[in-house]
């Protein structure tokens, strides 16, 4: 059985393909104009990589902001439900979910079955997200992949003491201009964030084993003062981190279409 | 199809209607409103139609946000951002309240607003309810009805007989007592109506003569007899909050796989629980009514009587999970949310709490909360 999971957010579109309950390929790109526009891309480009066609696929689900506009999707699920399905797919002992996506973050407490149980999701502001962190490098004139790695060199990092991500912006230019080192900046950077996602945390029993994922998962500044601020330790996933809502989608088409596995 | 319903949805669309302007134009004043504590049966008596200021058809705040800041609640700032438009200004006038302090600051706003650039109406009236249901506070209570009584008949040079008034009683109830058959209706497993369609008719009935209210809800329940919408695989929520008007908010949630199957919003069914009685002094029982029966966040050490009636409800209705609706900076519903929480923890009922502001869009959020929501309360049932 070939199933498909595709999710478009607001920064980034991936598609995951799984066979026989085996991931076959993934794709990860930026977003086009229209979630039809990232998501048809994605699944090309996914698609092209297998060698299959989109009459090939036996179930797609969509997930993700543009879930509701995807053409070949026949089912979508919120990407809370598919972060928990996915993280739980990689490793069944994960119970607490810490998503850190483009515009939003979100802690998700899941069951035995992968389940959710519980979530709590930002709905004030945007300082704790991937799009605050994009804004922060580049204030910082850095890329954004820059952030982790040169964070863990930081000896006195900075405090972002404003809650806001504009605000926080014009501290990070106030740094700069001082002449504060670079990396102490980023890791001051990345400690705000991680601060904001922690508060958030409070609000859901954390449960462990605990996952982190979306495209901040990969910033290793932010995931390692979140270890810290929570007092957890984050359990590595045999997938990209990023493609989970993906996988949590076509999780779901393949247990929804026949394969229970 | 119900024709009725139809057309009470375009009445909850608009804020002046063909009703409204054919009382007007037969010679009857227009007095606006604000909020569920003012007593409608006290302007009818005195010859009057009672309409609710709704900020519905506002398409912005700038106006309104020259006298309140953006830390305001957006209801009132769209309702005041219409009457600096002039869209008020078929009303003879209008009722304040201290409700909460961002309406009742609309009374100060609009009374400036009258005396330095003669936005009308004259007649603009501060009520004032209070937060307790002491005795010395329903003797209070007793004393302003009779002190907007006097103003009204002085000011309009009407008649406010106890006649009248027992006629008003009489006849606010039936309007009441409709509602309520509808909303006994929405008890069956498969509702004659949608949450949102019901919040149209709540919202429609304040804004139009009670005389015509009461015949087009006649009408519609005849007409939703037959109809039945399937409820296969939905949810049956409860919805709790202030002011609510967005009906396509409503829909946004219903469309996530649920039917929003009774509500108790300050604009919606919390209007129509409880008649006024109709026997002993008139003006004791409007007093009793008002101050024992809306059950409101602003009311003090009331909350064990909110929350048990809401236990009720969703029972009654067998409802599977509480969505609250909040508008920003609403310190009222901030804190309701908060004990209804511990007690959505502690009775083992699902909650979300929704925070918006009033036609303020934020659809791809919200709707990823409630979708996921609604799939976690299934995986919780299953």
């Amino acid at each position: 059985m070939i199933v498909a999971g595709c999710d478009v957010g607001s920064l980034t579109a991936e598609a995951v393909i799984l066979k026989d309950s085996q991931v076959l390929t993934s794709k990860i790109m930026g977003v086009r104009a229209t979630a039809e526009k990232s998501a048809v891309c994605v699944m090309d480009l996914a698609l092209a990589q297998a060698g299959l066609k989109y009459s090939d696929i036996d179930a797609c689900y969509s997930t993700g902001y543009g879930r509701q506009a995807i053409p070949f999707s026949q089912k979508n699920i919120s990407e809370i439900s598919c972060h928990g399905m996915g993280a739980y797919w990689a490793d069944n002992s994960i119970r607490t979910i810490v998503d850190i996506g483009g515009q939003d973050c979100k802690v998700i407490s899941i069951d035995e079955n992968g389940l959710v149980q519980e979530f709590i999701m930002n709905d004030k502001c945007a300082a704790g997200t991937g799009r605050c962190l994009e804004v922060l490098a580049k204030a910082l004139d850095v890329e954004l992949h820059e952030l982790g790695p040169l964070s863990q060199k930081a000896r006195k990092p900075i405090n972002l003491t404003n809650k806001c991500s504009i605000f926080m912006e014009l501290e990070v230019m106030q740094h700069v201009y001082k002449k504060r080192k670079a990396r102490d900046i980023a890791a001051g950077i990345n400690n705000a964030v991680a601060k904001r996602v922690a508060s958030l945390s409070k609000s859901v029993p954390l449960k462990p084993n605990f996952a982190i994922t979306g495209g901040v998962s990969k910033n290793v500044g932010v995931v390692s003062r979140m270890e810290k601020l929570l007092d957890v330790k984050f359990t590595p996933l045999t997938v990209d981190p990023q493609i989970i809502g993906a996988l949590g989608a076509a999780i779901f088409a393949q247990k929804e279409n026949g394969n229970h596995d | 199809m119900s024709d009725t319903l139809d057309i009470i949805k375009k009445l909850a669309e608009k804020d002046v209607n063909e009703y409204i302007t054919q009382a007007a134009d037969e010679g009857r004043k227009i007095l606006g409103y604000m909020c569920s504590f003012v007593p409608e049966e006290i302007i009818h008596a005195a010859g009057m139609v009672p309409y609710r200021l709704r900020a519905v058809g506002s398409k912005e705040t700038r106006l309104g946000d020259t006298y309140y800041s953006a830390i305001n609640c957006s209801l009132v700032r769209h309702i005041f951002d219409k009457a600096l438009n002039s869209e008020f200004a078929f009303l003879n006038g209008v009722v304040f309240m201290n409700g909460c302090d961002h309406a009742r600051r609309m009374y100060d706003n609009w009374r400036n607003a009258f005396q330095t650039q003669g936005l009308g109406p004259e007649f603009l009236h501060m009520f004032v309810a209070p937060h307790t249901t002491s005795e010395t506070s329903f003797q209070r209570f007793l004393d302003e009805l009779r002190d907007f009584s006097d103003v009204l008949e002085k000011h309009f040079n009407a008649a406010l007989t106890t006649e009248a008034l027992q006629n008003s009683i009489a006849i606010y109830n039936q309007r009441r007592e409709l509602l309520r058959g509808l909303n006994e209706m929405r008890k069956l497993p498969e509702p004659p109506i949608f949450g949102a369609e019901m919040l149209a008719v709540q919202s429609a009935m304040t804004s139009i003569p009670v005389e015509n209210a009461v015949d087009l809800l006649e009408q519609l329940t005849i007409e939703l007899q037959n109809r039945r919408i399937d409820g296969e695989g939905k949810l049956r929520i409860v919805l709790a909050g202030g002011a609510m008007e967005e009906i396509e908010h409503i829909q946004m949630i219903e469309s996530c796989g649920a039917i929003a199957v009774a509500d108790n919003l300050c604009t919606g069914g919390r209007r129509a629980d409880v008649s006024v009685e109709e026997y002993g002094d008139p003006i004791a029982a409007v007093a009793k009514r008002y101050l024992y029966e809306v059950s409101c966040p602003r009311m003090i050490d009331e909350f064990d009587k909110r929350s048990a009636s809401l236990e009720k409800i969703m029972k009654d209705y067998r409802t599977d999970a509480l969505i609250t609706e909040k508008l920003m900076f609403c310190d009222l519903w901030g804190g309701e949310n908060f004990l209804l929480k511990q007690e959505s923890k502690r009775l083992g009922f699902p909650m979300l709490s929704l925070e918006r502001e009033m036609y303020g869009g934020g659809e791809g959020q919200m709707r990823t909360r409630v979708q996921a929501f609604f799939e976690m309360v299934r995986n919780r049932q299953s």
